[in-house]
């Protein structure tokens, strides 16, 4: 049973009073400049990150680090996957606290609610591999149909069925799949099924572009019904990937110095 | 013997309740409630704006030791 902060049932049930974003650590220099802003040890940025933040991302509201329990206690490294029952509990009912002080806009936050999108398809499929989720990419390369298509599926994903149950991606070019095996359509809701390291997908299904939201929910039902979920362990993995010379390069270099690469670097220098 | 022959019955009757209760595992461990993420800080910070609410942010390198698809 994963005992992390992150699949506890308060914290997933006080997510939902949040904007929750997740980042992928140097991909992507714009954010790498944010991630530094929230927290960095000897002014370099770390791996990973974890705060609290206002609405307006510019004040931390409980005590930011490397992972929720430099705010909450319980395990960092190893143990991450382990934390103690009432770290965990200590971090969903300071989530619902804060959630209290910011209660958010209810009906009247203006405008409509947007599909939550990953950057691009290349770390949409490491991301769902890492998830073990379904990634549904929204392909047309008209900017307009696009945008009708999110409008639909954005109905579906924020729904209670289907919350969390996949993660989003827009594509606007046939070459973006060039990963993906069993791409048929021009333009369509494509639901993939991640390889096991992310590197590559496969079709799953193909819903038509001009599917309305009742027609989505029923074919999207199905189509993750059929997702198979990586179930190597953390350490399988790892292995695996090793074996199989799996390997991923990050868009800008790791400035962890904590990390085992920077720490075998620094033993041979 | 009777009741050696009931036990069997039993034990086959109760095959395939356990199957289908392990065949079900794995829908109900695919329902299982997990955080929606925006994957954007751009995305994310613009819907916290508008509607409002706080920001839990999280991030991690997407590999582990350069294997991919894990966090």
């Amino acid at each position: 049973m994963d005992r992390s902060f992150l699949a506890n049932k308060d914290v997933v049930a006080a997510s939902r009073k949040f904007v929750c974003i997740r980042l992928a650590t140097y991909e992507d220099a714009a954010e790498n400049e944010v991630l530094k802003g929230i927290f960095t040890m000897r002014s370099e940025l770390q791996n990973t990150v974890f705060g609290i933040l206002t609405p307006d991302g510019k004040t931390h509201i409980v005590r930011s680090g490397r992972s929720p329990a430099w705010a909450f206690g319980g395990q960092a490294g190893r143990g991450i996957h382990e934390q103690p029952l009432e770290s965990m509990k200590k971090m969903g009912q300071t989530m619902e606290a804060i959630a209290l002080a910011y209660p958010g806009k209810g009906k009247a936050a203006k405008g409509p609610l947007p599909l939550p999108y990953l950057a691009d398809l290349r770390l949409a499929l490491n991301v769902t591999a890492a998830d073990r989720q379904p990634l549904v990419a929204v392909f047309a390369p008209d900017a307009a149909q696009r945008k009708a298509m999110e409008r639909e599926l954005s109905v579906v994903a924020w729904s209670e069925q289907f919350i969390g149950q996949a993660q989003y991606v827009s594509a606007s070019d046939a070459k973006e799949f060039k990963a993906v095996k069993g791409v048929t359509v021009k333009t369509g809701f494509i639901v993939i099924q991640p390889g096991i390291f992310g590197l590559e997908g496969s079709v799953i299904q193909e819903i038509s572009a001009n599917a309305k939201a009742g027609e989505l929910k029923k074919q999207l039902a199905n189509a993750l019904g059929q997702h198979k979920p990586n179930t190597l362990s953390y350490y399988e993995h790892r292995a695996a990937g090793v074996r199989a010379g799996k390997r991923w390069e990050s868009k800008t270099p790791s400035t962890d110095n904590s990390s085992p690469r920077e720490r075998i670097g620094r033993q041979r220098r | 013997m009777m009741n050696r022959s009931i036990l069997l019955v039993g034990a086959f009757l109760a095959v395939p309740f356990f199957s289908n209760a392990q065949a079900e595992a794995p829908k109900a461990a695919a329902k299982a409630e997990k955080i929606a993420w925006h994957g954007t800080w751009k995305g994310g910070l613009t819907e916290a704006q508008r509607t409002g609410k706080p920001i839990m942010l999280v991030s991690a390198v997407p590999q582990c030791h350069s294997v991919p698809g894990v966090w």
